[in-house]
């Protein structure tokens, strides 16, 4: 199992040289208030990397906030219990 | 010039990517957290229950790492070093629990009642009692603080802050503890009595009698101060209260009461009273009582023959004992030795023998005890009924 995934890395490593080398060509990008010039592969990975980043983050923030409330939630609940008795 | 939102479409799906590949990294992780958890927290109960205690503490202590906040493992680790002797570490555990500052009232409480239980343990019983006076001052597990105070005061002997606090936990609870405050009064009642301050201990045994009107011990205390101002009408008619408030205490009661019975000259009274007990009473020490009256005014064959007849119908190794040394003067040359090997071995036997047993924790003893010296329970240790014993 672990070879095929590092095949399967060594195979998307290779397609990014391959494809980065083959759009060496820089493209220029306008933000508004700056303008940039990137050559193409790497304003693709660029993307690529800053999107799966916010995707894992708000993901990962949902999950512990969520996680965070119902702890509390529980502690209030077991202090009751325990006064109660 | 290519415009920047071009790459949006590509960034919205790495976004997704990105997002589903964390939820499930993190669903895995914390499944994994509460198996190993859950799986941990069952290893350390079946080793509990299995009455091996160190794996279970080193299964709680690494609960307990895993999650600092879990007050419940603490107590449960606290708990187990305190059973299993090692009473520093349960009382620093239990220290340490107090003093935490966002620890809730309820579980401050129970940490509380931990600590004292600890401190009972190591023998510190001024701290102890100091923390058990607080949580009934706060109202807080009071009944088992109060049962810890009364164990504390009966340890240290003193009867009058044990009475208080009984009579505490009684209005508390609605528990009946009439019996054992009459055994505190007796206590009173018996030092009173060793310091010659008998109007004092009569005292004390009224309120024992309020307590518990059928109180054999405080009849038998009243009978010994009789006896003792050479009273011994009023000794034997305690004495016989004494017996039928409680007939299990025969052993204990004959003694003292064949005395009085012969200070009074009341003989004839005596062998009635024997006899009856002879039929309410299985045993061996009304035979034994009997055997020696008839020895004493008809002779030394009466008495062996009634001893004979007896040992027939019960056989006991205390009755064999006496009729071996009614008949051994009458026996000579090789029979009189081997008599006198049948004694020895006898005598031995009833040696090792435990004679009281308590009827709760079932502690074996020699000598009557009121209090059980083992669960601490009041008058529990009764007679053993059996061929080597009563």
């Amino acid at each position: 199992m672990r070879l095929i995934v590092i095949l399967v890395l060594v195979f998307f490593v290779a397609a990014g040289i391959v494809v980065g080398a083959l759009n060496a060509d820089l493209v220029g990008y306008d933000f508004a208030f700056a303008r940039v010039q990137l050559p193409k592969g790497a304003a693709l990975l660029a993307a690529l990397v800053l999107g799966w980043l916010l995707g894992g983050l708000t993901a990962w923030l949902g999950v512990s906030l969520r996680q965070r409330r119902l702890q509390r939630q529980r502690r209030k609940d077991a202090g009751r219990k325990t006064a109660g008795a | 010039m290519m415009p920047w939102y071009a790459l949006l479409p590509l960034a919205a799906v790495a976004f997704v990517l990105g997002w589903w590949a964390s939820r499930r990294a993190s669903a895995r992780r914390s499944g994994a957290a509460v198996n190993e958890l859950s799986s941990d927290y069952f290893r350390g109960l079946n080793y509990l229950l299995n009455e091996e205690q160190d794996k279970a503490i080193e299964v709680f202590l690494r609960l307990a790492e895993y999650n600092r906040d879990t007050v419940e493992t603490h107590l449960a680790l606290g708990n187990l070093f305190r059973r299993r002797g090692e009473v520093d570490r349960a009382i620093r555990l239990h220290q340490h629990l107090v003093s935490r500052p966002n620890l809730s009232e309820p579980m401050k409480t129970v940490a509380l009642l931990e600590l004292g239980e600890d401190y009972m343990r190591a023998g510190l019983l001024d701290r102890a009692e100091a923390l058990f006076a607080d949580l009934v001052a706060m109202n807080a597990h009071a009944p088992s603080a109060l049962r810890h105070l009364i164990a504390i005061y009966q340890h240290e002997r003193d009867w009058n802050k044990a009475i208080e606090h009984a009579r505490r936990l009684e209005a508390m609870t609605g528990e009946d503890e009439a019996p054992m405050i009459a055994q505190f009064y007796c206590e009173l009642a018996e030092r009173s009595r060793q310091h010659g301050a008998r109007v004092e201990a009569r005292d004390y045994l009224e309120q024992a009698f309020r307590c518990q009107p059928d109180c054999v011990r405080a009849w038998m205390l009243t009978g010994r101060l009789h006896a003792e101002d050479g009273q011994h009408a009023e000794a034997v008619q305690a004495y016989e209260a004494a017996i039928g408030a409680d007939i299990a205490f025969v052993p204990e009661i004959l003694p003292p009461l064949l005395n009085s019975y012969a200070c009074s000259q009341q003989m004839d009274r005596a062998e009635r009273f024997l006899r009856e007990m002879l039929e309410r009473y299985h045993g061996i020490s009304p035979v034994l009582a009997l055997t020696r009256l008839y020895q004493q005014r008809d002779g030394q064959r009466a008495g062996v023959e009634f001893l004979t007849g007896q040992l027939r119908q019960r056989p006991s190794v205390r009755g064999l004992m006496a009729l071996i040394d009614a008949t051994m003067d009458r026996v000579e040359g090789e029979a009189r030795e081997n008599f006198l090997i049948l004694r020895d071995l006898t005598r031995k036997l009833l040696e090792g023998q435990a004679m009281y047993r308590c009827s709760r924790c079932g502690f074996g003893a020699k000598a009557h005890h009121w209090q059980c010296p083992s669960c601490k329970s009041w008058s529990t240790i009764r007679p053993i009924h059996g061929v080597a014993n009563e």
